[in-house]
């Protein structure tokens, strides 16, 4: 009985991932989008959580905590300070698809999954679990209609976060399908950390001219010059 | 291995703590230096294959220690080149003495990534790696100080980290088979290719899809390439050859890996027409983008994708042969492309363009950079007597085995590519215009020229000549790897 109701409560987290996913093929508000994107990491730990619940693996326990922290706090939390001092708050010019064109690609992509998926994967033990093939379509679902996002909007706050959704993405897919080692996991969740920076900070200097990239950046490079005359302050004392 | 990180990490900090370029600069040459040593000591010294490290999440096996041989010694050459490059880039103000010691940093870095990547067994070991180092690269893209670098840049990171997440779902389908075979899911090669003739021949081949999009656009595979040739041609020149030679040779790395053990199953014919159908593809949008080029460093940027999927053609026929001199063609390409680009730097600093309107009057201001690049074109469409003739050649009359057809397509390609890089050189060279006045002659360093009569003379010398130890390792390879 409690089996079952936990099974119906995936159901549901999987079918809310997906509209989420939806949701941000088709804001175009950069602030709904980040809280949206917060709110689908959200339900993603639920899920772990529901499934440590289940099997009782620490691994997972571990896995939902990690994406509480980093997802549902810190990346969004960053994204959000950015885009306040970008000032950008919506996008407005499309590549190749519009939001509802877009939405239209992301059906018939969720249609052709399925229809892969239970043709390749029926070899699989774990087939015959209700929830895995579900599972395992709407993860890969999800990585496409992030990828939609990723070659569809031009500003790169709105990439970063079609990524995000697409690396979300693939950790329902692989909660579905088997368990990683947690190390992988983490590793994982660093170079995540590490793409978002090294993205959003490029992202300061596309939507600049370069003097006003180089002249955030000042503050920086002022502190590192006063530091070293500090020093050479210290050595002339010295001797 | 312990060594190498230990190397690795005490070299990052000095180059953190010391102030002069040059102290940086050495120290960036001492750190590939001693990978090289440390690998050929390995090489000669060691049981191989042996797992490294504890546990079985690296691996020492010839091909790793192959591709790390031809890393450090491209890493060698290219930080020696960077001094006087990197000097003279910041006399015309494309970069700032500021970001020197991010330069330094990055460079190491990428350096640990790639023999790391190189080094493990544990696929989503690799993987991660693979990532970092296009991290890494990033950084040394951006550096300068150009808008347009960002933007190369972004599309660098956004298109290469996209296609990598597929990748990783096709690692999660392997892990995922495993499990459903052993009770217990591996991800480590040498445990993969033991038990790969077991698993499900279909889900394989949809794994082996879903990882190939990722390392295929690591190494610029068409239709993933688009950003290789603007990141190529905005990058530093020392960082676009270590780009072309080192970076690509990851993602064609991985794709062997997966390959050895896709061949495993009753699928290989399937996967092999699949390798040689996305080669041809790149070499036919590749050349025919060549074509009409006006960009020096993205006419080389191109060739490296032509290349790229003339690798893939090789490893698509996967007779042992085939492989044999594709693994050799690695090399090759990397030695020659990189002295391509050491070449087109100087023109770059002469100039300040590498766009044929720019650049007059060659001969008479830099002679040496015009038969470096004479000599490198020369090598790279495959003369004969350059390291590139014999493993074309040799995997042409392999292609003819499987296919006359196939044999016909790629003879018309490399006319074209020959083609495409002779009229592009005989127009930049022999263009003689009134100089405006003023124009200086920039003086290129002893440092940047010598790595370029290194490789050339490397280049040309592996094409007489064919060390009867790099036939050992290259033989101990393809037996290792077990495919065809």
């Amino acid at each position: 009985m409690i089996i079952a109701s936990v099974g119906n409560i995936a159901q549901i987290l999987i079918v809310l991932i997906l509209a989420t996913a939806a949701v941000i093929i088709m804001k175009r508000d950069i602030r709904s989008l980040i809280k949206t994107y917060s709110f689908q990491s959200l339900l993603l730990a639920l899920m772990a959580l529901l499934y440590f619940v289940e099997t009782g693996s620490l691994t997972l326990l571990f896995l939902a905590i990690i994406i509480l922290v980093s997802k549902v706090v810190i990346i969004p939390r960053f994204m959000g300070v950015v885009q306040k001092r970008l000032n950008i708050k919506r996008d407005v010019k499309f590549h190749f698809l519009s939001p509802v064109t877009s939405l239209l690609a992301s059906i018939t992509i969720v249609l052709f999954v399925y229809l892969a998926f239970s043709s390749i994967l029926s070899e699989l033990n774990r087939f015959n679990s209700s929830l895995f093939l579900l599972g395992a379509t709407v993860g890969m679902s999800i990585v496409f209609m992030g990828m939609i996002v990723v070659f569809t909007r031009k500003q790169t706050l709105t990439n970063i976060i079609g990524y995000l959704t697409m690396e979300n993405g693939v950790v329902l897919f692989s909660l579905f399908l088997t368990e990683l080692p947690l190390l992988i996991e983490v590793l994982i969740i660093v170079d995540l950390i590490m793409l978002t920076l090294i993205a959003t900070i490029l992202a300061f200097g596309i939507d600049s001219t370069i003097e006003e990239f180089h002249a955030r950046l000042n503050p920086f490079h002022d502190s590192q010059k006063k530091a070293s005359e500090e020093i050479k302050d210290l050595e002339a004392e010295q001797q | 291995m312990v060594i190498y990180a230990f190397v690795g990490v005490s070299v990052l900090l000095l180059t953190v703590v010391s102030k002069s370029h040059r102290t940086m600069n050495i120290l960036s040459i001492i750190l590939p230096a001693s990978y090289l040593a440390l690998t050929l000591f390995t090489l000669v010294y060691a049981a191989i294959p042996t797992y490294s490290l504890g546990g079985n999440y690296f691996l020492v096996d010839h091909l790793s220690l192959y591709e790390i041989l031809i890393s450090a010694f491209l890493f060698m050459l290219a930080a020696l080149y960077s001094r006087g490059y990197i000097e003279g880039s910041i006399e015309i103000h494309e970069m700032d003495r500021s970001s020197l010691k991010l330069f330094y940093v990055a460079f190491n870095l990428l350096l640990m990534a790639i023999t790391y990547a190189f080094f493990a067994d544990n696929l989503a070991l690799f993987w991660i790696f693979a990532e970092l180092t296009t991290a890494f690269s990033a950084v040394l893209i951006v550096i300068l100080n150009a808008p347009k670098n960002i933007g190369a840049t972004l599309k660098y990171v956004f298109i290469t980290s996209t296609c990598m997440l597929f990748s990783f779902i096709g690692l999660i389908l392997i892990f995922t088979l495993t499990e459903n075979n052993l009770g217990a899911g591996t991800l480590n090669w040498s445990s993969l290719m033991s038990i790969a003739s077991t698993l499900s021949p279909a889900i394989m081949f949809a794994a082996f899809i879903f990882t190939f999009v990722g390392f295929a656009a690591k190494s610029g595979i068409v239709p993933f390439h688009a950003w290789l040739p603007s990141a190529h041609s905005k990058a530093p020149a020392p960082v676009s050859a270590i780009l072309s030679g080192c970076v690509t040779s990851v993602g064609i790395y991985g794709i062997i890996r997966i390959y050895a053990i896709a061949s495993q199953t009753s699928e290989l014919p399937k996967i092999s027409w699949f390798l040689i159908g996305f080669g041809l593809m790149s070499m036919v949008i590749a050349t025919l983008t060549m074509l009409n080029q006006v960009n020096l460093k993205k006419l080389i940027g191109y060739s490296t994708v032509e290349n790229m999927g003339f690798l893939l053609v090789g490893l698509g026929i996967g007779t042992p042969l085939a492989l044999f001199w594709m693994l050799f063609y690695t090399l090759a390409h990397a030695f020659t492309k990189a002295s391509l680009f050491f070449s087109a730097g100087i023109l770059h600093h002469q100039y300040k363009s590498v766009r044929m309107e720019h650049i007059r009057n060659v001969f008479k201001f830099q002679p040496f950079a015009a038969w470096s690049l004479i000599l490198g074109t020369m090598a790279i469409i495959g003369m004969p007597l350059s390291a590139i003739f014999l493993p074309k050649l040799s995997i042409l009359l392999e292609s003819a085995k499987l296919s006359p057809f196939l044999l016909f397509g790629l003879l018309i390609i490399f006319l074209f590519v020959a083609g495409a890089f002779g009229i592009f050189m005989i127009k930049l060279l022999s263009k003689k215009e009134e100089d405006a006045p003023g124009v200086k002659r920039y003086e290129a360093s002893l440092g940047m020229k010598i790595p370029i009569v290194i490789l050339l003379v490397t280049v040309f010398a592996l094409g007489v000549f064919f060390p009867q130890q790099l036939n050992n390792l290259l033989n101990s390879i393809v037996s290792e790897l077990k495919i065809g």
